[in-house]
């Protein structure tokens, strides 16, 4: 990690991070990662294409992947008032969130290469970075298991096991996150 | 067949609970920053810092948290800004 402040404030409305050439890349990828999790759903539901204009989806089931069941969770405990809700807001819920990736990925490509690339965001992109990075996370703990493994066992995965690595972004991730909150909460009265 | 409880239970509902708001609850997850849920119910609802940081303990410590309540339309739409800020959220009628 090469800036161990991760977002500041500078003014106003404007928030600064420096990243480093690998973590670019890395963060590019998972925001693209993202944005393909939440592509169209391949269970094959037959969407009425004037219901599909207003946001009326044909999926009134849960997802089967769990990441994406995490990232579009039920709303109701019933079953049959989830399907209904579901099918009104899946849709819309996707697309913010396909927003905030894109945003993430787009201000990272757009930002000068080079050994360090330092990003620089106002308060409504910060919105869309934590609500981006929040889901990336969120996706990660999936896989991770983190419902499951304590923080403990993660911390003793071996070094050959892949989910080190992806364990290490998930920590790095939660350390960006939070800078770029504790910046905004410069803004929040007591 | 069906029990005559249920059947009584299925009549009476809507008329005992008509008046019932419903309520938006907040679950614990092992993901979201406590930072970060403080956050969110700081720019969602409006809350107080200290309000917003009492709810985000509830739904540590305990599990989960009751953060708004009133009509089902509102709480729907709770629940929709607070999936899109993936925090895991249900509604239902308030059982208290």
């Amino acid at each position: 990690m090469t800036d161990p402040s991760g977002f500041l404030r500078h003014g106003h409305d404007s928030f600064e991070a420096t990243f480093s050439a690998s973590e670019r890349e890395v963060l590019v990828n998972l925001s693209e990662q993202l944005l393909e999790i939440l592509g169209e759903r391949v269970d094959d539901l037959y969407t009425d294409p004037l219901a599909a204009m207003v946001g009326i989806t044909g999926y009134n089931t849960p997802p089967d992947d769990d990441v994406l069941l995490r990232l579009l969770p039920n709303a109701y405990a019933d079953q049959v008032d989830s399907a209904e809700f579901r099918r009104y807001t899946e849709s819309g819920l996707r697309e913010k969130k396909r927003i905030s990736a894109l945003a993430i990925r787009s201000h990272l490509l757009n930002s000068p290469s080079g050994e360090e690339s330092k990003v620089v965001i106002n308060h409504e992109s910060a919105q869309a970075w934590l609500g981006g990075l929040n889901d990336i996370r969120l996706a990660l703990g999936v896989r991770l298991n983190v419902e499951e493994n304590s923080r403990d066992q993660l911390e003793l995965l071996a070094p050959d096991d892949p989910m080190r690595g992806v364990y290490a972004v998930f920590n790095w991730l939660g350390w960006l996150q939070e800078s770029l909150l504790l910046a905004l909460m410069d803004d929040v009265e007591d | 067949m069906v029990k005559t409880s249920e059947k009584v239970e299925e009549l009476i509902d809507p008329l005992l609970f008509h008046d019932r708001p419903w309520v938006t609850i907040v679950w614990d997850d092992p993901v979201n920053l406590m930072t970060y849920v403080t956050y969110v119910f700081i720019t969602l609802f409006g809350y107080s810092k200290e309000r917003a940081h009492e709810l985000m303990l509830q739904v540590h410590n305990e599990g989960k948290a009751v953060v708004s309540s009133g009509r089902r339309e509102e709480m729907e739409r709770d629940v929709q800004r607070l999936h899109e800020f993936g925090l895991w959220a249900t509604l239902q009628r308030d059982d208290q």
